[in-house]
């Protein structure tokens, strides 16, 4: 029953990769420098390696927010947050996983009467906008710097369009890596109070119980990206403005970095020794960042550049996005809790962020799971190779028919 | 990665052929019609074989290239604007080809008052074509500095209109000794001569903004 809870997680989960990869890769597809296919590969394998490794910071963050303390309000809230952003992603609206469950968390704290921690909320609120500023300038003076490198060293333009591919590459990698550190807390942060499995030895390195969700929870990321991103990749890369592929490049670039920035908690100790104020762990949004960045370019080659009306479009589903989430999260607990009479949770008595009450560590529960990741990483393998094979096979019959044109040429 | 750096490699290697071979057969087509006014049908005809060379050349090289941007996704947002730029230059050996075998086969009877004539449209037709090729190579190395480059290519084909006109009216109005059959087989054979600055003009018309989609 409790692995079933987890469904909904891994639902978020699916669209956060349906909707969120699109960010990472949607401008380099969109401009038609990547194809949908390595970007899809690229991006599955390094959000499962971000959100493994450095996913712990950003989810102690949504943890204050409102500890969720029962596995069925997590599966409420997870729910919610997925359907609305599933919804969102079927009308190719570019919606914000981490106001879904921000939203949803706060939907639930209102049921369960729990106060919303108002600080961790500024905290968030207050990234909703300084991460678009922060990619928009950040955008903005890659941007600059680029075409003055490009314009100084007189490079040629087919090689330069190759660097730009290779780049796109690379800071796409580093931006999934980034998407999976800071946006895993969205899709398995509300689990992760309510589950202590044992630690999974993979022999060349041990998984701790954050961990395993964390895995799991990335490989339906990894599964959304696949399977669904394709669509929002289209709307990100060319709507709201016709990318070229150095400002693809610079979006990546700057969504990446920012994304990093509050995920990482090397650079947050680094300003706090500078004596400036930390910077919060915080699941920032890389849809609105993304957005910030496009916008910053549009801005500065001349506002004409960017479509205002799909912008309208998106910023109201921006608005939309965390009270709907907060609005299902309230009605769905209330019929979860007195229809199905499953407990959601209850208020914590003093501090909201030390409210873990239910926890398994039925060791059935962490070997199911453990067989499920197991049995997961191999399906992605085997994945992966398919996908490689076939792009090779394509490329092979590509080959033999041009070299069939010239021999009937000559 | 090294495979993709080696098509890349000879995709460069590529263009800058074919604009070799548009800017040899520019000076081929010069030197050819000089020979013809001067009657030297042998130099004349080393010449058409060399034109006939540096077309076909460029046609292979012209699929080549297309060919490798569309396999190996190369330039996916300039590929269609490479493509048409390439075979608005190789409109122009094609013209030249088409110029010099007219020469050949119909053997115009140019009178000694008109050579001049004839050399100044070659000359400024050839220009025009010949400052093309530096914008285009530009294009694909600085493409900020395409706009002023093309400046030349517009001033010659604006020559190029002019002499020709005069010379179709000195023709037609200061030599009464032709007959018309004449008069309209000359007229034909300097229209020919003046295409080249008009594809060079085409070709100008579509570089300057590709440039300017490039920089901005």
């Amino acid at each position: 029953m409790i692995i079933l809870f987890l469904t909904s997680g891994l639902l978020l989960g699916w669209s956060l990769g349906a909707n969120d990869a699109a960010n990472v890769f949607g401008s380099a597809v969109g401009s038609k420098m990547v194809s949908f296919r390595q970007a899809a590969i690229i991006a599955s394998i390094f959000v499962i390696i971000g959100s493994v490794v450095q996913g712990a910071g950003a989810s102690d963050t949504l943890g204050r927010l409102g500890a969720v303390n029962a596995i069925g309000g997590s599966f409420t809230v997870a729910l919610a947050a997925a359907i609305v952003v599933f919804m969102m992603t079927k009308f190719s609206i570019p919606v914000s996983t981490t106001q879904s469950i921000v939203g949803a968390i706060i939907g639930w704290n209102l049921f369960t009467g729990n106060p919303t921690d108002a600080g961790t909320l500024t905290n968030i609120l207050s990234t909703w906008i300084s991460g678009p500023v922060l990619g928009a300038v950040f955008a903005v003076l890659l941007y600059i710097l680029l075409k003055a490198l490009k314009r100084k060293s007189a490079i040629h333009l087919v090689r330069f369009e190759s660097y730009i591919r290779t780049g796109l590459l690379i800071v796409g990698a580093f931006g999934a890596y980034s998407l999976g550190a800071n946006n895993i807390a969205n899709v398995m942060g509300v689990f992760v109070p309510a589950f202590n499995l044992e630690p999974l030895n993979l022999k060349l390195f041990t998984l701790s119980s954050q961990q395993q969700l964390f895995l799991l929870g990335s490989l339906a990321i990894a599964t959304g990206i696949i399977t669904y991103s394709h669509r929002v990749m289209q709307q990100v890369g060319n709507n709201i403005m016709e990318l070229s592929s150095e400002s693809a490049l610079v979006v990546v670039l700057s969504q990446a970095l920012v994304l990093f920035i509050f995920s990482s908690s090397g650079i947050s100790e680094f300003v706090q020794k500078a004596g400036l104020p930390a910077i919060p762990m915080v699941p920032v949004s890389s849809t609105q960042v993304v957005i910030g960045s496009i916008i910053g370019i549009g801005l500065y080659r001349g506002a004409r550049n960017v479509n205002f009306r799909i912008l309208g479009e998106i910023a109201v589903g921006w608005i939309l996005t965390p009270v709907i989430a907060g609005v299902l999260t309230f009605f769905s607990l209330f019929f979860v809790k007195n229809i199905f009479g499953i407990n959601v949770g209850s208020k914590a008595d003093g501090n909201a962020g030390m409210g873990l009450t239910v926890q398994t560590t039925d060791p059935r529960v962490s070997e199911i799971m453990q067989y499920l990741i197991l049995c997961l990483i191999a399906a992605g393998l085997i994945a992966v190779l398919y996908y490689y094979l076939l792009d090779r096979k394509k490329r092979t019959e590509l080959r033999k028919s041009e070299e069939k044109f010239w021999k009937n040429m000559k | 990665m090294a495979i993709f750096t080696r098509t890349t490699k000879n995709l460069i290697l590529q263009i800058d052929e074919f604009f070799d071979n548009i800017d040899l057969g520019l000076l081929v087509f010069r030197e050819g019609i000089k020979a013809y006014l001067h009657g030297d049908r042998e130099s004349f005809d080393r010449h058409i074989q060399k034109v006939e060379l540096l077309e076909s050349n460029a046609d292979r090289l012209q699929r080549s290239i297309e060919n490798e941007m569309i396999t190996h996704s190369i330039l996916p947002q300039h590929r269609g604007e490479v493509s048409s730029l390439i075979d608005l230059l190789d409109e122009i050996i094609d013209t030249i080809k088409a110029s010099l075998t007219e020469f050949s086969i119909e053997s115009p009877d140019i009178p000694a008052s008109l050579h001049h004539h004839i050399t100044s449209i070659t000359e400024a037709s050839v220009s025009a074509g010949e400052e093309l090729i530096p914008a285009a190579r530009a294009y694909f190395k600085a493409p900020h500095t395409v706009r002023e480059k093309l400046l030349k290519v517009y001033y010659f084909e604006s020559e190029t209109d002019k002499v020709t006109k005069n010379a179709i009216r000195t023709i037609f109005q200061d030599m009464s000794e032709l007959d018309l059959a004449k008069k309209s087989h000359l007229r034909y054979v300097i229209h020919h001569i003046g295409n080249i600055s008009d594809n060079a003009q085409k070709a100008a018309d579509m570089l300057s903004t590709m440039a300017i989609k490039i920089v901005m």
